[in-house]
């Protein structure tokens, strides 16, 4: 009795200490006082974070040296450390840096925080391996690994069926990516004899042609599996199982593995320019169809997940063109901003009316003028500091795809009468040229730093096809304007049906929720 | 025709079942087993164990926890324990309970799983508001309709031809499902479906009752949901009655079940500390008179986190502090300037009775178009931003024209989130203030009414202003009075709104503050007033301002102060800063944080990545009814919501009355909805904010999707995983007043009266009149008087000197 009286009594004392203290209050009796929590920090977690910190600062000094022309540095067969590696270094260990603090306050509490911990950091250490990778062995042993550990994370919360389920249903889509890999490496090694990823590319002319096609269509399946493409992105629109900081990881580091499996092996994808074209479509098919599918989704990360989709189709395009340093360019700035979409997902609850308010007036001649200058400026402006689009290749699919952007927000300013005139005709020139700009520094960095990659720099033919993908992004942006396709409910059911995660991963009886 | 009305009843009774969940945006905290007051509460909790599967006691770790921690005194635990026919000493029945707890196994049939799967897919096409570009087809047709129209298409629902065969009018197709059972089991097999998907059909539920604009725009009823999924139930082959009672029917026999014993006996402990506090104060306020006029009297919202400013306002300065509820007694529908829609900032046990528009203050015209300039601006930027991310051809070369930017971004909320604090600060300083330019238009016109008449008039107004008053028995005015009402201030929260003015229905209480601070400045309604017997003197200038209770600053709305007052609001600004300092300090401390508690507050504020960016209402346990001098001693940790109130200005008990049928069925639901989500946080809850996926902008999924949850967070609950904060105790009122006063009131209101029989809440008096004794509300209008032997705080600290020798 005593003994618990002490308890009490000293949890009271506490709190009248801070008061005087505080504001010089007379003593209050304390009634019920709360515990206080102890706010204890886990010393995994903060250890972890200030190694991959250390990590970032080391790459990014890799990566200065690099760009200074030092390197590339190899360790015999089994690594090199080259432009790709030393940006894709700065990347990962960038995003994980900002996963790590994160989810410092963010998971603080969490049960198993240094299980999670442990995940990102590791999977953080593979996939500086899997970058850094010669070997074609290791490469693979990295890509198995990395699947592995993040079919984990989606499962982090251990005690609820949907999120093991969730992490089964990822972690036989990893597996399955694995053995595409597995199986058009060893064929490259069965028939060159090269254990590396160097080697293969010196060795390359000695095989058939078909056994090379054979291996880059089993390379790029590899790649539409890791980057969701569709079809294989049922693995990604239910990995919402995943805690929040996990899946910015995913969306910023693990998808993105597609594009660098491509640049890795470019000389054996560009072998062929049908292939490449095919490639290209297949990325527009995803780019396309993963926006559309994005346009029936309810849940936030549920269209986050949809339009990532359609932006890892887009960027295996830009690498089907041709330009294998707009697809890193893109996976790194798209990963920056789908991470921090992942991060602010909470804040995105609105109390919104049914009644949609976009009445926007006319453009008016003066208005029209300043709308095509603009976008024409946008193009000229991206085709000058980037070199896309000045020959006649497929790079003009990209600078339309610009021109397009810069006409799109340029108009929907200028028929905004409330706005002042200098924001209806200044914002957009003034906001979107240096944005152009500052793209195309990071395109000429990262493009510069792959120029010493085998079979990286040669970009396509202009061919039919390629009017045919341009003409399908104008169509599709028109498409959208005008809502057209919102015509047809057979259209409507099959995007929701194609984005909904299979049953047994959606919680429907809460009750069977539970943390552990 | 006449099985048309039975429908109709029956799923009315059935609908009982599944509490109303209100939209994420605008949170109102309801007791979730509200339809179920009608029953005793172990009843009640039984009872939504069977068609619910949730639990309606804390676990046997959290009794053991609060056991251990001499939450539970050990004479009033073996009392209860004895009085329920349970001789076992509490050890042994802890151990009990576990055991008990453990024995639970769940089952899942498949074919409802897929039912239920469809059935979200729809729910949530339908039912979304605003979050997907393409919403669901044929929607202003409604529920049934748009189902009818779009889902034949559905490869994934057997058969899917036969929706388009449905009759066309819902009670039809569920007469047609239901051939085969007798009427009378009509209500069970309704509460069944009804059940399945609570979180979806509670916000249906709701959305159908309240009938708000997306309701108008895209119908949805129960009958049309249920005609549905039975129509689904039928095609899946999936079972369409309950599985008979498994003979479960240990309740029954009327024995009080453990936990409940358990429970009571915390929620006895906490509340004879209290009780044992305040009878002690009552003799010292019958003693003193009333004091000297205050140099400004600020009325803060009943809210328990207003204790705590309270206590540093008051320690500042010579600060006189009162409760009221924060929508300021005025039922309206507020339409902000800047809002896209009217809120109800009103409890919701009230229906608005007014609707009270911005207006643009006089003699602002400059600022009030550089401000207009301003939010258009702002608004077109985030819809190009929005517009060029949802076209197919233009969202990839916007990633990554602005992709360094989200870098730069990333970094800066991530690693330095102080700084963006500041930031939000700096930018809010150098654009126009909202409540300089804007303020609620009050004043009655006739020429702009909607459903709900535009403005008050002066009978209204007085009327307004004189119950407030009334109410907490007001009769002195300082040359200062201060309305404040309150808001939070977090980053990245979908649950911001449960944050804010419960009595606003989850809103900020800013603006019901200023309405009430206007009526009181007008002229004629201190006419009418002085004719009521409430003289307000000439000098006396009404505030309004609000309370930010995640940095507990207190900002002002003093743009029209007079001249006369502006040295009195300059040392109220002044002694307030001074206030928040120290609640802030306290507040930091609650949450466990060091270090500077000002940087840490601010921090919190603006952290995209803080799950606990304040405490909210967690911890509440008591609803004290009386003067501020009752409790102006007592520390009592943001625990108790504190209402004004003083009996001897109350003799006919109106404002008595007043009380316990309204702030009090109120806070009893925020109570409830916080003992429900603490004790199955899967069921009443919505789980970790970790794996929230926010949907519709109705409500959270946990993970990929599914039912909806829309109950408060775990991270709102518990201070870790395995580390409760919340003390999930049902409310403990305590009346000031004289006994039979209270008989009366509780006479008149037999629903007050039922949720205290049936143990929904606790009601305590100190009556004055009678030696300042205690008397405990039993049942049937009988009263006990609380034991002087129970062992009180007081005797605690007298017996245990050496531990409080520092104090």
């Amino acid at each position: 009795m005593t003994d618990h009286c002490d308890r009490v009594c000293h949890a009271g004392s506490d709190r009248s200490e801070t008061d005087q203290t505080m504001t010089g209050q007379t003593q209050a009796t304390t009634v019920g006082q709360l515990p206080t929590p102890d706010g204890e920090d886990s010393r995994v977690a903060a250890t972890l974070t200030r190694l991959v910190w250390v990590l970032c600062v080391a790459s990014i000094g890799v990566l200065a040296l690099r760009l200074r022309g030092g390197g590339p540095w190899e360790l015999d067969g089994l690594v090199a450390v080259d432009g790709l590696t030393a940006v894709m270094w700065v990347t990962v260990t960038f995003v994980s840096g900002i996963v790590h603090s994160y989810s410092r306050r963010y998971m603080a509490g969490n049960r198993t925080i240094d299980r999670f911990f442990g995940r990102v950091f590791a999977f953080t250490l593979i996939v500086m391996v899997l970058v850094a990778a010669d070997a074609l062995a290791l490469f693979v042993a990295a890509w198995l690994a990395m699947g592995l550990v993040m079919a984990d994370l989606i499962g982090h919360v251990d005690g609820w069926p949907q999120a093991r389920a969730a992490a089964a249903l990822s972690r036989r889509y990893f597996l399955a990516s694995t053995a595409a890999l597995a199986v058009a490496l060893g064929t490259l090694w069965w028939h060159t004899g090269a254990t590396t990823v160097s080697g293969v590319a010196s060795a390359l002319g000695e095989a058939s042609g078909t056994v090379v096609l054979f291996a880059a269509t089993a390379l790029v399946l590899a790649a539409m599996i890791q980057s969701a493409l569709v079809p294989f992105h049922t693995w990604l629109v239910s990995s919402m199982t995943a805690p929040t900081p996990a899946s910015a990881l995913m969306h910023a580091g693990f998808v993105n593995a597609g594009g660098v499996l491509l640049v890795r092996f470019a000389p054996v994808v560009t072998v062929d320019s049908a292939f490449m074209l095919a490639v290209a479509v297949v990325g527009a098919t995803s780019a396309l169809s993963g926006k559309l599918l994005k346009t029936v989704r309810t849940d936030v990360k549920g269209k986050l997940g949809c339009s990532t989709v359609g932006q890892m189709g887009f960027m295996i395009m830009q690498a089907g063109l041709g330009f294998f340093g707009a697809a890193v360019t893109h996976l790194i700035l798209h990963g920056f901003y789908k991470g921090y979409q992942f991060l602010s997902s909470g804040s995105q609850v609105a109390h919104e009316s049914p009644k949609s308010t976009t009445a926007t007036g006319s453009a008016g001649p003066l208005g029209a003028v300043v709308i095509a200058a603009t976008a024409l400026a946008g193009g000229v402006l991206f085709a000058a500091l980037t070199g896309k689009g000045t020959k006649l290749d497929s790079g003009l699919v990209l600078t339309l795809l610009v021109v397009l952007t810069v006409l799109h927000a340029a108009r929907d300013l200028v028929t905004r009468s409330a706005l002042p005139a200098s924001v209806r005709y200044g914002a957009v020139p003034l906001v979107a040229l240096p944005a152009i700009g500052i793209y195309a520094a990071v395109y000429g960095t990262i493009d510069g730093l792959l120029g010493g990659l085998p079979g990286v720099g040669a970009t396509a033919e202009l061919t039919v096809a390629h009017g045919l993908i341009a003409a399908a992004f104008v169509a599709t942006y028109l498409a959208i304007e005008r809502g057209a396709y919102k015509h047809s409910q057979r259209l409507y059911v099959v995007l929701l049906n194609a984005t909904q995660p299979p049953s047994e991963t959606q919680l429907t009886a809460t009750e069977e929720y539970n943390e552990y | 025709m006449s099985t048309d009305d039975a429908i109709h009843e029956s799923i009315e009774t059935a609908a009982q079942t599944v509490g109303a969940r209100w939209p994420l945006h605008s949170f109102v905290t309801a007791n979730p087993l509200s339809g179920f007051e009608d029953q005793p509460f172990h009843e009640a909790v039984a009872a939504a164990a069977d068609t619910l599967g949730s639990d309606g006691y804390p676990d046997a770790d959290v009794f053991r926890r609060a056991w251990e921690d001499g939450r539970i005194d050990p004479d009033v635990l073996r009392d209860t324990l004895r009085e329920h026919g349970y001789e076992s000493e509490p050890e042994a029945t802890l151990d009990r309970m576990a055991t008990a707890e453990r024995a639970e196994a769940t089952e899942t049939a498949t074919a409802t799983d897929r039912v239920d799967a469809v059935l979200t897919k729809w729910l949530s096409a339908f039912l979304d508001q605003g979050q997907a570009k393409w919403p669901m087809p044929e929607r202003e047709d409604g529920f049934y309709d748009a189902f009818r129209a779009v889902a034949r298409h559905d490869g994934e629902i057997p058969d899917a031809e036969a929706i388009a065969e449905l009759p066309d009018c819902p009670l039809d197709a569920i007469r047609e499902q239901l051939v085969n059972d007798p009427v009378g089991e009509w209500p069970e097999i309704f509460e069944f479906h009804l059940a399945a998907l609570p979180g979806w059909t509670g916000l249906l539920k709701q959305r159908a009752d309240d009938g708000d604009a997306w309701q108008s725009a895209y119908p949805i009823t129960l009958a049309g949901y249920l005609a549905v999924r039975l129509t689904l139930v039928d095609l899946f082959d999936a079972p369409r009655t309950p599985e008979a009672a498994d003979g479960d029917d240990a309740t029954a026999d009327g024995a009080v079940p453990l936990p409940e014993v358990w429970l009571t006996a915390w929620e006895a402990t906490y509340r004879s500390a209290l009780v044992a506090e305040l009878t002690d104060a009552s003799e010292s306020v019958a003693a003193t008179d009333e004091g000297d006029r205050p140099d400004a009297q600020l009325v803060f919202c009943i809210d328990t986190r207003s204790e705590i400013i309270r206590r540093h306002v008051e320690a500042a300065g010579d600060y006189e502090t009162h409760g009221y509820a924060g929508f300021f007694g005025v039922p309206m529908r507020y339409e902000g300037h800047d809002a896209a829609v009217a809120v109800d900032a009103c409890p919701p046990i009230l229906a608005p009775q007014h609707r009270i528009a911005d207006r643009p203050t006089d003699g602002e015209g400059s600022r009030h178009a550089e401000h207009d300039r301003w939010t258009a601006t702002r608004e077109a930027a985030e819809s190009v931003i929005g517009r060029l991310r949802s076209n197919a051809a233009t969202a990839f070369s916007y990633v990554e024209s602005t992709g360094a930017g989200y870098g730069a971004a990333l970094a800066a909320r991530t690693l330095v989130p102080g700084r963006v604090h500041d930031l939000v600060d700096a930018v809010d300083d150098r654009t126009p203030d909202d409540h300089a330019v804007w303020e609620p238009a009050v004043d009655h016109d006739p020429d702009h009414a909607h459903e709900l008449p535009a403005g008050l008039t002066v009978a209204e107004k007085t009327e307004y202003a004189a119950t407030a008053f009334e109410l907490m028995g007001w009769e002195q005015f300082a040359r200062l009075v201060v309305f404040t009402g309150h808001a939070s201030q977090t980053a990245n929260n979908p649950f911001d709104a449960s944050l804010d003015c419960g009595a606003c229905s989850g809103n900020p209480g800013g603006p019901s503050a200023r309405v009430l601070a206007a009526l009181c400045n007008d002229e004629a309604v201190r006419e009418r007033l002085r004719d009521r017997g409430i003289d307000v003197p000439e000098d006396t200038y009404f505030l309004a301002g609000e309370h930010n209770t995640t940095t507990d600053e207190i900002e002002l709305y003093a743009d029209g102060v007079p001249e006369t007052h502006a040295e009195d609001v300059r040392q109220l600004r002044a002694d307030l800063e001074n206030a928040r300092a120290g609640a802030a300090a306290e507040r930091a401390d609650d949450m466990g944080a060091d270090g500077d508690a000002g940087r840490e507050t601010h921090r919190r504020a603006a952290d995209w990545a803080e799950t606990r960016p304040e405490w909210g209402l967690a911890g509440n346990a008591g609803f004290v009814v009386g003067p501020r001098e009752l409790t102006d001693g007592l520390d009592l940790d943001a625990r108790a919501f504190l209402h004004s109130y003083d009996w001897t200005t109350d003799d006919e008990g109106d404002a008595l009355e007043g009380i316990l049928t309204g702030p009090m069925v109120v806070t009893q639901w925020i109570n409830a909805q916080y003992y429900f989500s603490t004790v199955d946080n899967a069921v009443f809850g919505s789980g970790s904010k970790v794996t929230h996926n926010p949907v519709g902008n109705v409500g959270v999924y946990q993970g990929n999707g599914g039912d909806l949850l829309t109950g408060l967070p775990l991270q709102s609950l518990m201070a870790a995983d395995d580390e409760p904060y919340h003390q999930p105790l049902r409310l403990s009122t305590v009346v000031h007043a004289p006994v039979g006063r209270v008989t009366d009131v509780l006479a008149d209101n037999p629903s007050v009266t039922e949720l205290l029989d049936n143990d929904w809440l606790h009601l305590t008096v100190v009556d004055p009149e009678q030696e300042h004794r205690a008397f405990h509300y039993t049942e049937d209008l009988e009263w006990t008087p609380v034991d002087e032997q129970a062992p009180t705080v007081p005797e605690q600290t007298a017996t245990t000197t050496p531990s409080t020798a520092d104090d």
